[in-house]
């Protein structure tokens, strides 16, 4: 199961949803709010593939991988306005004992989060090979 | 040794949005504070205007996440009075409902995993869950009790898409709503024993003599409608706010700050609601209530986490007394026509009241709007609050007298994305 995160008017912040809409070959699901929302969405799956996008230290359109289960997320990278961040919500799900068998994080580095832009050529380019990958995984 | 010293927090934890606390103190003197929202103005009031009255409900949800309802309700209200139209019976019982759904939502968010972690020394609701599985594992189903109220009523959980001025787009079946009955029973339950959890922390002795201001409504603990009554004497119909009330800009904040015109500083919320209409609490609440140890007002902000889970306990009762007395309403809304006039509605989102005024046109568009939200009305309670409290604790080290104004804040649940329609602290010791 594929899980896209983000929020649909913040530029490069659509990423995870643009993912999990252009996926063929697997269950995807767009969850614009993430947060709590996500254990509900993840529950019973054995491995479970999130993308979304991060504010990291690297050029805009990096493709970083994470592994959760072994350990957790850099929590600024993975940060929300809202709710919860992805960071956070794992490592809440790993003390509830509701994370996934297997777990991998796709982190996309953002170049903007402003509202109204679009996303950006690099990320977009990010979001090619970000679906080939997990189309052929 | 200098006495003088300042403490800041950039960050606010465990708050909704963006906020700081800079304290400057010499002894137990206070020489500066500012409870400060800098998250950025958001312009709801002014993006408003030149939009078709019947968007106001939908678009001022989008103000927050976590009490969209109350933003609807309030919007439906200024805007069916404007237009003389009064919502009753079972369609002003849904609207009831729906709310309710919000309180248990933000109630069960504040009360287990932001507010629960500062009495039982946690740094967040995450670290608590790895000690304190049960609890939120509990307080993650609350929440999601409420949410799924919304979601049936609403459409959706958050910002929903049912509401509209004069009532609703659809009306559920009973049926529908008979299939919430058990899990709100669960909630029920479980709500009375969280006041008995949470009354039982350690609270630190403090008592401020606010000016309560809460919704008041004859028939029924005030939610969706009422007037507007405080502790010392304010009885007035929500038309009459702009009377009674100011908003001002302090340089430290995005969000204006509000005060009664002849008094000063007021205190809205659960607290204020509860001191102002404890008797009409439901049998059960009252019960609760009385058996954690508070009388029929409460004064301590600390405490307000059990006044929270009091009323989410009256929330789940009244969902299911309004479950067994429904019946679907012969249309799901009153036609509501625009006249060119000015309205106000004031409802009690769950940090307290939310008042909303629109001067509509002649051709039903908006051509002003006025929201007052709760947490723009709490700071300058928040900043007496500390004032007051500083001194008491002024002997600890900044970590911990930090620590104890963080906890002092997160008391009124500020949600400053509201506010800003707007924390970090620091302490300064001279």
């Amino acid at each position: 199961m594929v899980i896209g995160v983000g929020n649909p008017l913040r530029g490069d912040d659509a990423a995870g949803l643009e993912v999990a809409s252009r996926l063929q070959r697997v269950t995807a699901h767009q969850s614009p709010h993430g947060g709590f929302e996500l254990m509900d969405l993840w529950l019973g799956a054995d491995e479970v593939v999130i993308v979304d996008a991060v504010r990291a230290a690297a050029p805009p359109g990096t493709v970083l991988r994470f592994d959760p289960i072994a350990e957790p997320l850099p929590q600024t990278m993975f940060a929300s306005t809202h709710d919860l961040g992805l960071a956070e919500t794992i490592e809440l799900a790993r003390h509830l004992g509701r994370l996934p068998a297997r777990m991998v994080v796709y982190g996309i580095a953002a170049e903007s989060f402003a509202t109204g832009t679009g996303i950006s050529a690099e990320v977009a380019a990010a979001i090619d090979q970000v679906v080939t990958e997990i189309d052929h995984a | 040794m200098s006495s003088e010293r300042e403490i800041a927090v950039d960050y606010l934890a465990r708050v909704e949005g963006e906020g700081a606390m800079y304290l400057r103190l010499k002894d137990d003197e206070v020489l500066d504070l500012q409870f400060k929202i800098f998250e950025p103005p958001r312009f709801f009031e002014a993006f408003l205007r030149g939009r078709r009255f019947q968007e106001a409900p939908d678009i001022t949800a989008r103000i927050c996440g976590i009490c969209p309802v109350a933003y609807q309700t309030s919007a439906c209200n200024a805007l069916e009075d404007a237009a003389g139209v009064q919502v009753g019976g079972q369609l002003l019982a849904l609207r009831r409902m729906l709310y309710c759904g919000e309180w248990i939502e933000s109630h069960g968010l504040h009360v287990f995993l932001l507010h629960a972690p500062d009495f039982l020394g946690y740094e967040s609701g995450i670290a608590m869950a790895a000690d304190h599985l049960e609890r939120v594992e509990a307080g993650l189903r609350l929440k999601k009790t409420g949410n799924h109220l919304m979601t049936v009523l609403g459409g959706r959980e958050i910002h929903p898409i049912n509401v509209r001025v004069g009532g609703f787009h659809r009306v559920p079946s009973k049926a529908e709503l008979m299939e919430l009955r058990s899990d709100v029973e669960w909630a029920l339950e479980t709500a009375i024993d969280t006041v008995d959890w949470v009354s039982g922390f350690p609270f630190p002795e403090f008592e401020r003599d606010y000016e309560f201001v809460a919704l008041q409504h004859p028939d029924r603990y005030a939610i969706e409608d009422g007037r507007v009554v405080s502790s010392r004497g304010l009885d007035i119909g929500v038309t009459e706010w702009n009377n009674h009330f100011e908003e001002s800009h302090v340089p430290w904040s995005n969000a204006l700050h509000a005060t009664i015109k002849e008094r000063g500083s007021y205190h809205v919320g659960p607290m204020a609601r509860y001191s102002l209409n404890f008797e009409q609490l439901t049998p059960a609440a009252q019960a609760a209530a009385v058996g954690a140890g508070l009388g029929p007002t409460c004064t301590n902000p600390f405490q307000s986490i059990v006044v929270r889970a009091v009323e989410m306990v009256f929330a789940c009762e009244e969902v299911l007394r309004l479950i067994d007395a429904y019946t679907p309403p012969p249309q799901p809304a009153l036609e509501v026509p625009a006249n060119g006039a000015t309205g106000h509605g004031a409802s009690e989102a769950p940090r307290g009241i939310l008042y909303h005024r629109y001067q509509v046109d002649e051709a039903g568009l908006i051509a002003d709007a006025q929201i007052v939200p709760p947490t723009s009305q709490n700071q300058l309670s928040i900043e007496d609050d500390l004032r007051s409290f500083v001194p008491q604790y002024s002997q600890l080290d900044d970590e911990q007298l930090q620590w104890q104004l963080e906890q002092a804040i997160r008391n009124y649940d500020p949600c400053i994305s509201c506010a800003t329609h707007f924390l970090d602290l620091t302490v300064e010791r001279e």
